[in-house]
């Protein structure tokens, strides 16, 4: 009884994904996998083309180590935010989303200002005397991970912070009570009970990074395509629309298997509930 | 010869109250020593002191003659029992227990060897693949217990680690400490704010009062010779009257003569004395008496416990079931020297 009636309860939901969403992209997608000669002929050439082949790989790359760089920077921080009393906590938990809180196009305007040629980091450079000519800093993979790491670090803080904030100071003083010193303590006791928060941050930024349009097309230029970019390029400015579709589905085949790379990671390191026979 | 010495410890939270104020405490190895007070007076601050999770204002804590009032927390090795248990949730209770045993470098051999012991002595030998939320609160307890021994304390700690249990397993659990403790001598400090609980399980036992101990002595002495007023009515003294010293005897307010054992120091004290020590005053006493009015009575069974009005205050009064009294009655109360005890107001 219960169920069916939670059931129906979803059913005005499931017909507006199912008309809005589900039935335009498989619209544009089903197709994609008959153009061509034989079947899927479209994606064989996707990736026997050189220059495709390095645009996935540049945004798979960047996706990944934005990621990498996102948990580096935002484990410690929202762990130190889960630490502070209450009034602290909601203090620093709003400062570390005002960056989510501007608009995209001058974060990134504001990042071009500081990368730029004669931006404000090389013209520290120049003025210290490191080096001569400005480097190369802007329109580069380096800048696109950048961008990203502050546009997705709050997502990934936020979302740790949450789940540390349930972790008792007692789980830290019981580990430094048996012999642990604090960083070995936070990566035997804190880091791997905060890793359910931590995957799904993970997931969160990872998807964020490769589905980023603004970000990567300011900071990464024409010549440092990404696959967001990639894909306005050849439906607006080329106009292949089956082009496009095929990006589209390697995109999301992407997104899913690495939602369940991290799924099945967090699986393996938390054997919790499982077999104990 | 004092093992853990705890040297006028000062602990103020925020600058502002102070909690702890020049406490001291001296411990015998082998030693279990119990804080008892109320809530609030300082016990769960004292034991954070001596963890080492809080680094005291001024004064000193030293241990076997060594002074380690700034050694941090992971090299004091000391065993610590929550009163949460805080036990890790993602690691069995084998891998709970084994824990400090890694972090000190052993050897896999060792480990298990000295993990299988201790699981064993703790009863929980079967328990070992078992996760901290698939067991019971007194299992919880046993896993918090042999995690904080396994490692071979210089100290035990705990913090009321039964008040989480039922009043059955409470009991049970109490004696599994004590006997666990005697087994290995290991020195330990115990908080409690139960009586009962605390006087059963200890050789010692610190009445703490405020952020200072009032008094530190076996459970016997502070049962049947509490120093103060406070100490007297932690352990369930509720007859109190107002002394006043004049040469060898006391008076009360009204005149009332009292003798006792031993006189105490300084000229304003309490007496204090249990109800079923009180006695009915015959013709020829005429000292240690006082007279009062019959109240409430209630039947516990084996005695009548009477409410008696006098001139002090209400008496508590308990007497054989075989005597009975009438509300609205005048009796004499007679308080024998032998068992009016004196303490410090
Ligand atoms: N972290 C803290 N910050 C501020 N005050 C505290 C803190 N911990 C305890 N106190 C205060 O210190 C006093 C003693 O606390 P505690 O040692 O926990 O008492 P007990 O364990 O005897 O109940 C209490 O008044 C309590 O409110
Ligand atoms: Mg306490």
């Amino acid at each position: 009884m219960k169920k069916r009636s939670a059931f129906v309860m979803i059913i005005p939901g499931l017909v507006i994904l199912a008309v809005c969403l589900f039935l335009p992209l498989l619209r544009v997608l089903i197709p994609s996998l008959h153009t061509g000669e034989y079947p899927l002929s479209a994606y064989v050439t996707f990736f026997q083309d050189e220059y495709y082949r390095k645009i996935f790989v540049r945004t798979v790359k960047v996706a990944c180590l934005t990621t990498g760089f996102c948990m580096v920077l935002g484990v410690p921080t929202a762990y130190f935010i889960s630490r502070c009393s209450k009034k602290w906590r909601g203090i620093l938990l709003s400062v570390s989303i005002f960056p989510m809180m501007t608009n995209s196009v001058i974060r990134s305007f504001a990042w071009i200002n500081i990368l730029g040629s004669n931006g404000l980091i090389n013209r520290l450079l120049i003025t210290a005397g490191i080096v001569e000519k400005p480097l190369k800093l802007l329109y580069t993979d380096f800048a696109i991970i950048i961008g990203s790491v502050y546009l997705f670090l709050p997502l990934m803080i936020v979302t740790v912070a949450g789940v540390m904030e349930n972790i008792g100071d007692d789980m830290m003083e019981a580990a430094l009570s048996l012999g642990a010193d604090r960083i070995r303590a936070f990566m035997k006791v804190i880091f791997p009970m905060s890793l359910p928060g931590i995957i799904v941050g993970g997931i969160l930024v990872f998807t964020g990074t490769l589905t980023a349009y603004t970000t990567p097309q300011l900071l990464g230029g024409n010549k440092n395509m990404v696959l967001s970019t990639f894909i306005y390029q050849r439906a607006m400015t080329v106009g292949d629309w089956d082009g496009a579709a095929v990006i589209s589905l390697i995109m999301i085949v992407v997104t899913l298997a690495v939602i369940k790379g991290f799924n099945s990671l967090a699986a393996r390191l938390d054997k919790r509930g499982g077999d104990h026979a | 010869m004092a093992y853990m010495t705890l040297k006028d410890i000062d602990v103020r939270y925020d600058k502002k109250k102070q909690v702890l104020k020049g406490l001291d405490l001296e411990v015998k190895e082998g030693e279990l020593v119990s804080l008892l007070g109320p809530s609030g007076c300082g016990k769960t601050t004292t034991l954070r002191v001596v963890a080492g999770f809080i680094e005291p204002e001024s004064g000193v804590f030293s241990l076997d003659g060594e002074d380690l009032t700034k050694v941090p927390v992971h090299k004091r090795n000391f065993g610590i029992v929550f009163q949460s248990y805080a036990l890790f949730p993602h690691l069995s209770v084998y891998d709970n227990v084994a824990f400090g045993l890694k972090m000190r470098k052993l050897d896999k051999g060792q480990i298990e060897q000295k993990v299988k012991n201790i699981l064993e002595i703790c009863g929980l030998s079967e328990f070992e693949k078992r996760f901290p939320q698939q067991m019971s609160g007194g299992q919880r307890q046993r896993v918090a217990l042999a995690r904080a021994l396994v490692i071979e304390p210089k100290l035990l700690l705990l913090d009321e680690p039964l008040s989480n249990l039922d009043a059955k397993l409470r009991i049970n659990m109490r004696m599994e400490i004590k006997r666990i403790q005697k087994k290995l001598g290991i020195t330990t400090l115990f908080v409690t704010h139960d009586q009962e609980e605390c006087f059963s399980i200890s050789d010692k036992v610190a009445v703490m009062n405020q952020g200072v101990i009032e008094q530190f002595d076996t459970p016997e002495n502070i049962y049947q010779r509490p120093k103060t007023e406070f100490v007297a009515r932690f352990i369930g003294f509720e007859n109190f009257l107002s002394l006043k010293k004049e040469g060898n005897v006391y008076k009360t307010e009204a005149g009332a003569v009292f003798t006792v054992e031993t006189v105490k120091d300084g000229d304003f004290v309490a007496g204090t004395i249990r109800p079923e020590d009180i006695r009915i005053a015959g013709e020829k006493e005429d000292h240690n008496v006082l007279s009062g009015t019959v109240g409430v009575r209630t039947f516990l069974g084996k005695s009548y416990q009477y409410e008696v009005l006098t001139a002090e205050g209400k008496f508590l009064v308990s007497r054989p079931a075989e005597e009975v009294y009438e509300e609205g009655s005048t009796i004499r109360l007679y308080l024998p020297e032998s068992k009016l005890i004196l303490v410090n107001k």
